[in-house]
């Protein structure tokens, strides 16, 4: 049950009222009326019990862009339901209009057209739908929430993928070059063709030269259906807001980046978000189905305020993947975690596996160690500093167990790791 | 059955966006808050307005009214003289007590400015001996001391004739009343001065005493005295008797065992009734605002922190223990970094100490500096002030963009 505006204000006219008769009746009177009246509403309103509520629209919407969801609402009742209406969702769904009237007579349907503009990454579900049944007088009306499920996942922005199309011209370049002008020692065997004047001369194949009058040399192509997996690391340094988002969402943006870059290039990719325990794994996926199943498995993931547990994701790891392939791990170069966690750690997945690092760097950091002029600023410039030096031993510590290091602050992560696949592709190492 | 609808337009402004809000200029600013304060202003203007002109409606009352010492306009004195001379003695009585202990069973006791008189007060002068002259009793006077007799609104009729049999009256014959109280007489009592139907003078007899009510002030007072008959109405009413009590009762103290009347005694029971369905009103429109439209949506938030805090907070550190040696080492190690590259020698020999001299040679020759200099400032030793590590850093910048340069 609800009053209205309407009552307050019968009852403030009322009140004048006892100054023309001075008498505890005259005020009875005037409540026995408003009584009346609110009782005559509430028995007459439109019955919200018997409302049937359902919906349909979009599913899932990348963040940053807006979803359409329609409610129906269908009045089953004898009477005419005239309604405030709310959908009611999470504040982060940014869901509008906040309420809507609504008007069914008996028997009829309306739909109420909402916009849902998620302001955060993951799962929006609807939490019910409050109707509030104005009777007829408009007195007083009857309230009553109905569950009307819906989810809208909001989908990793992925904004980088404006770089998709220099990055595949860069792959187009390499698969069409015939000569390898690299030899790598992964590198297969394409065909043989004659020698051309800038031919590798490392390339020539002696023995088919033998066999013909010219000089014949082995072309190399990139080689395919490698396997490329993704590590995300979900753990505390996860959590950091470098510039304007969390350092995940960076992470996730250069994974994606990566993900539709390989599996173009014919490799098969694979993620796994690891903190403490697997919180998203994505295998197996056809080359068609893994962009939607890399952005679905991450949408709901938030970081955990936890220490990553390396040795339970390297473990997971070797579990999970037998042959040989190139694993790029997601995380931040900090140095207490890393060194604490995953440096021991490193022989064994270096063994078998190519690892890459990539990690986000910090623009702030940068701007810190620009700093010049006061007190304060020199010593946050003598700060940021060390930290870079902290960060540049560390990274050439993990040079030093062969594992390749992408350390690039947030607008530049996707596609500077992109450019390091790229390159280990072109030197066929994978 | 079900009838398809059209769709119902919830959306609202949806083409009016991609526009990129203004700043609101001066004027704007100065209008929006001009009409969000309009209401207020004018409310406060009717207000004040109201106040002057009840203000200007009230009668002026000066405290000095019907006091037969006064001899200003509204004073009484001319009567009172009058009535000495006459050889009526006059006793003025500034409180109930006063007046009753001088009243006797021989004398007028006039009663003025009634409303000044408590309930008590009332009481006693009930009890009091000789005759009454009201003058211009307020409803707590005239229900105490002359019940039968009810006020009937109020006359503007300047003058009148007294039309009744009261020998005072008669020989007085017209006289000026001005603004004044009518009366609702039984039918025993003695009515004269009619304004239509209702009496503005009433005498009656009751419990061995004679009561007289007048429904005006105005011709006993000095100013008004001498018109028409005022003055023979005045002596044959209040001189009527032996002697003459008049009570003009000062303004009760606040606290006294006068002061119980508040002013909440005199506020109408429509009035408390008004105030309290307002009450009732606002009760109403707090619960039609309370009642929410639903319930608040709790939603837990990732926890996102600065990434740069702790770096921040390392800073901040070596500002309060005045860290100046690490400092200068970071900003040195971090120079030397971008530096030694520059010179083609080898990465690693940035922080090995034993390529100081060959660094420092290699900076030398491409910078104006002395070479000692160059030492000092890539290696040297903690600098001795704040100042001195500013001065570093300047140092440091300058030598790293004379080698990039060069």
């Amino acid at each position: 049950m609800a009053l209205t505006g309407r009552l307050g204000l019968l009852a403030l006219l009322g009140a004048v009222t006892p100054l023309f008769l001075p008498s505890w009746w005259t005020l009875l009177a005037l409540w026995g009326v408003l009584l009346l009246g609110v009782a005559a509403d509430l028995a007459l309103a439109g019955n919200v019990r018997a409302l049937r509520l359902h919906r349909t629209g979009d599913t899932s919407v990348r963040l940053g862009e807006t979803a359409r969801v329609a409610l129906v609402v269908e009045n089953l009742g004898r009477r005419r339901l005239k309604a405030r209406l709310r959908d009611v969702w999470p504040p982060s769904a940014g869901a509008a209009p906040r309420t809507v009237t609504v008007d069914v007579p008996s028997g009829e349907r309306r739909r109420v057209e909402m916009t849902l503009t998620p302001t955060r990454r993951g799962d929006r579900n609807a939490i019910t739908v409050v109707v509030r049944s104005v009777g007829p007088l408009g007195l007083a009306a009857r309230q009553l929430s109905r569950p009307a499920p819906w989810t809208v996942r909001a989908l990793p922005a992925f904004p980088s993928r404006r770089h998709l199309p220099a990055k595949l011209a860069r792959l187009r370049e390499l698969t069409g070059q015939h000569v390898a002008l690299i030899r790598g020692q992964g590198t297969e065997f394409d065909s043989l063709r004659e020698y051309v004047d800038g031919d590798d001369v490392r390339s020539i194949d002696w023995r088919a030269t033998a066999r013909r009058a010219d000089v014949v040399v082995r072309t190399w192509r990139p080689e395919r259906d490698r396997r490329i997996y993704l590590v995300l690391d979900t753990g505390r340094t996860s959590a950091g807001r470098v510039g304007d988002i969390p350092r995940l969402d960076c992470s996730m943006d250069a994974a994606l980046l990566l993900g539709a870059l390989a599996s173009r290039a014919g490799d098969r990719v694979d993620l796994l978000a690891y903190d403490r325990r697997v919180r998203a794994r994505v295998e197996g996926a056809s080359r068609t189905d893994l962009l939607p199943a890399m952005v679905h498995a991450m949408a709901p993931l938030d970081p955990e305020l936890l220490e990553c547990d390396a040795a339970g994701m390297v473990s997971t790891l070797m579990a999970r993947v037998r042959q040989r392939c190139l694993v790029v791990l997601l995380t931040e170069l900090n140095t207490a975690a890393i060194e604490e966690g995953l440096l021991p750690l490193l022989p064994r997945l270096t063994a078998r596996h190519l690892v890459m690092i990539a990690a986000v760097a910090d623009p702030r950091v940068g701007e810190m160690a620009a700093g010049r002029g006061d007190l304060a600023s020199v010593y946050d410039a003598a700060s940021a500093e060390r930290a870079r030096a902290e960060r540049r031993r560390l990274t050439a510590e993990l040079r030093t167990h062969g594992v390749e290091v992408v350390d690039a602050p947030p607008g530049e992560i996707a596609p500077a790791l992109a450019d390091a696949y790229l390159a280990l592709k072109a030197a066929g190492r994978l | 059955m079900v009838t398809r609808a059209p769709a119902q337009s919830a959306g609202a402004g949806a083409g009016a966006g991609g526009e990129g809000k203004a700043e609101p200029s001066a004027r704007q600013v100065a209008g929006r808050r001009w009409r969000s304060a309009r209401g207020v202003v004018g409310a406060l203007l009717l207000m004040v307005v109201i106040a002057v002109g009840l203000a200007a409606l009230r009668p002026s009352g000066s405290p000095e009214e019907l006091d037969p010492t006064s001899p200003k306009k509204d004073g009484a004195r001319a009567l009172a003289e009058i009535l000495k001379q006459r050889g009526t003695p006059i006793t003025v009585a500034r409180n109930a007590g006063q007046a009753t202990a001088a009243a006797l069973p021989g004398t007028v006791l006039v009663v003025t400015r009634s409303e000044r008189l408590t309930s008590d007060d009332l009481d006693r002068l009930r009890e009091a001996q000789g005759d009454l002259l009201l003058v211009r009793p307020g409803r707590d006077a005239l229900d105490a001391l002359a019940p039968e007799v009810r006020n009937a609104g109020p006359s503007f009729d300047r003058t009148a004739e007294p039309g009744c049999g009261l020998q005072a009256a008669t020989v007085a014959g017209r006289v000026t009343f001005g603004e004044a109280q009518t009366f609702e007489a039984p039918a025993n009592a003695t009515a004269c001065y009619r304004a239509g139907e209702w009496p503005r003078l009433v005498q009656t007899r009751s419990a061995g005493r004679t009561v007289t009510i007048l429904g005006t002030a105005a011709f006993l007072t000095n100013e008004h005295l001498a018109e028409e008959g005022n003055a023979s109405l005045a002596m044959n009413l209040a001189g009527a008797r032996s002697s003459v009590v008049w009570l003009i009762p000062d303004k009760p103290a606040a606290g006294t065992e006068h002061g119980d009347r508040t002013i909440f005694d005199m506020v109408p029971f429509g009035v408390w009734l008004f105030f309290f369905e307002l009450v009732v009103a606002v009760l109403l429109v707090a619960l039609w605002r309370g009642r929410r439209l639903g319930p608040v949506v709790a939603e837990a938030l990732p926890v996102v922190v600065r990434s740069a805090e702790t770096v921040e907070g390392r800073a901040r550190l070596y500002r309060a223990a005045r860290a100046r040696d690490r400092a200068a080492d970071a900003l040195r190690a971090g120079a030397r970094e971008r530096i030694v590259p520059l010179l083609g020698l080898p990465r690693a020999s940035a922080q090995d100490p034993a390529a100081m001299h060959e660094i420092v040679a290699a900076v030398t020759l491409r910078t104006d500096d002395e070479e000692a200099a160059v030492g000092a400032a890539l290696y040297g030793p903690e600098p001795a002030d704040d100042a001195g590590l500013i001065a570093l850093t300047d140092v440091l910048d300058a030598l790293e963009r004379q080698v990039r340069e060069s």
